[in-house]
């Protein structure tokens, strides 16, 4: 069946956008993930325009976080207080990542720099991901302990100053390196149309040393109101978020999630990890043949003024 | 009342060109007012043209030619090209077209060189090599790369369905003729201009004007205009709407 997106301005086949919507819920369920570093690129490779997928993922981001923050906020595993630091200074980030996107998409440039980003950033963190799984299972295997570090252990990070006390973390850092992770996600987020949990979650853990059990759902909070607040800035400057296109990915989102959580609870943390490396992987290899081969029709039409 | 009043301005307007002929040019759009709705797949419009010579039969002597134009709203638009820079494919070069037509179908009866000279095809603009662009960076029409840009904007828009030439102007009766444009799912919306030629041995003897309005209907105008005008409230809505329905979500799928 198919539906016109009145923003997007194109006819789209209503099952197959739900479907898109509802596979990477069933992924970002089974992970762990936002999905919104797939759900975007899917988006674009199936010719939505980047500036419209971009901008109405970030809905989806909201929709998805909420209701996976629901869960942990029943369980109490969220410090809100940590999850407010990196909330603010992901609002100033994704403000600043609206602003250079909307002067990318001026320039012509936009889609080429959200091509070497997803490059970069997912190849980067999908091949530091692989390593880690692949040596975790190989651990495994042979039988051995996981080398994972304590909390409580210090690094440089600790050494900074501007400290603050995280009661539930039970953390004592500086707010310098919170400050800077969430503005840094904050402006990916709002560039790229990703939540950023998959950076996140690592870096709360190895970087500040936050407990395990508080990461997800603390992460998930400050990806809630980082996107929201993107959402909003989307809509004010390039007028680009499809609600009905939204609409179709947050119900699918929803509905994927659950069943991609229930299948993710018995399977093995590294193995799932290793898999998550491997698509995130698969996503950079993607863009990078996008941007190296010879592109079948050098030529692109764009309207002056976004319509 | 409609029909007679165009056949009034197009015996106007024709008048000076056809001082030494009878016949004027009478023409109808199927469907004046289209209406995108959110199952809009595209839809046909027909025009159909009736050439008056008072007697009802070809003015003697006479081999009529039939040229239809439908012009879609003026928009600025710019054309990009993909350059290989150290490896990578880039956005470089681009042209901006200060008000092109959007849309442009042309239909006639016989092949364009046999329908008038080449200095009135060129003034009538018809026929994609003829269609006058003005170009924001440029003022040579001569131009190689403008050329190249104008070429690969034609290009572009026939691949969207948005420009088209053919050669199907039908003849139901000796003075009575039909042509069908084809709207597309991503036609532009705005005002389009309906421009139908009378030729008769490759002289223009008569024409018409009329035109189609294409615009969103209810909910899929509502949106963007609302979109637009109050772009922080739906900024908003749309935020608590993704909220809310997360929730939903998280409140009927309760795990724990």
């Amino acid at each position: 069946m198919l539906l016109y997106l009145p923003i997007a301005e194109l006819s789209v086949n209503m099952f197959i956008i739900f479907g898109m919507g509802g596979a990477v819920g069933f992924i970002s369920g089974l992970f762990g993930v936002g999905g919104g570093f797939l759900l975007t690129p899917l988006l674009i490779f199936s010719g939505i325009p980047p500036v419209v997928a971009v901008a109405t993922v970030t809905t989806q981001i909201v929709a998805s976080s909420s209701s996976a923050a629901l869960s942990y906020w029943r369980r109490q595993l969220i410090d809100m207080k940590l999850a407010g630091v990196l909330m603010i200074s992901g609002v100033v980030g994704s403000a600043l990542g609206v602003e250079v996107f909307n002067v990318l998409r001026r320039l012509g440039q936009l889609d080429l720099i959200v091509s070497l980003s997803y490059v970069t950033f997912l190849g980067l963190v999908g091949g530091l991901m692989l390593a880690e799984s692949v040596r975790a299972i190989i651990n495994a295997r042979r039988g051995r302990p996981a080398l994972l570090r304590r909390p409580g252990q210090h690094t440089w990070v600790h050494g900074l100053p501007f400290k603050m006390r995280f009661k539930r973390s039970r953390l004592y850092v500086s707010v310098i390196p919170i400050g800077v992770l969430g503005a840094g996600i904050g402006f990916l987020g709002a560039l790229l149309g990703i939540g950023g949990g998959f950076i996140m979650v690592p870096a709360l853990i190895y970087l500040l040393r936050v407990p395990t059990n508080m990461v997800v759902g603390t992460s998930l909070v400050q990806i809630l109101g980082t996107m929201a607040v993107a959402t909003v800035l989307h809509a004010v400057g390039s007028q680009s978020v499809d609600v009905i296109l939204g609409i179709l990915l947050m119900v699918g989102g929803v509905i994927g999630a659950q069943f991609g959580a229930r299948i993710g609870q018995n399977m093995r943390g590294d193995q799932l990890r290793a898999l998550l490396a491997l698509l995130v992987l698969a996503v950079a290899v993607r863009f990078l043949a996008g941007l190296v081969t010879v592109p079948t029709d050098p030529y692109s039409l764009a309207a002056v003024g976004g319509g | 009342m409609r029909i007679a009043a165009f056949a009034a301005a197009a015996v106007i307007v024709a008048a000076p060109l056809a001082t030494a002929r009878a016949e004027n040019l009478t023409i109808a759009v199927s469907t004046p007012e289209v209406q995108i709705s959110s199952e809009f797949t595209g839809t046909g419009v027909t025009i159909f043209g009736v050439i008056g010579t008072g007697h009802g039969l070809p003015a003697p002597g006479s081999a009529y030619g039939i040229a239809a134009l439908v012009l879609g709203p003026p928009q600025d638009a710019v054309v990009r090209r993909k350059d290989n820079v150290l490896g990578v494919w880039i956005n470089d070069a681009s042209e901006t077209f200060v008000r092109a037509p959007a849309f442009y179908a042309l239909d006639s009866s016989v092949q364009r060189d046999a329908l008038a000279k080449p200095a009135t095809l060129e003034r009538l603009g018809l026929g994609f090599d003829n269609i006058a662009f003005t170009y924001a960076n440029r003022a040579a029409v001569n131009d190689p790369a403008a050329a190249e840009f104008r070429a690969a904007y034609i290009r572009l828009k026939q691949k969207a369905g948005l420009f088209s030439q053919q050669t199907a102007v039908d003849f139901i009766g000796d003075n009575i003729f039909r042509t069908t444009t084809w709207l597309p799912a991503n036609t532009p919306v705005g005002r389009y201009t309906v421009l139908v030629y009378l030729f008769s041995n490759q002289a223009l003897i008569a024409h018409a004007e009329d035109s189609i309005t294409v615009s969103k209907a209810g909910v899929e105008q509502a949106i963007p205009t609302f979109a637009h005008s109050q772009a922080l409230i739906y900024g908003l809505i749309c935020a608590a709407l993704a909220m809310s329905i997360g929730w939903l979500g998280g409140v009927i799928f309760r795990r724990d």
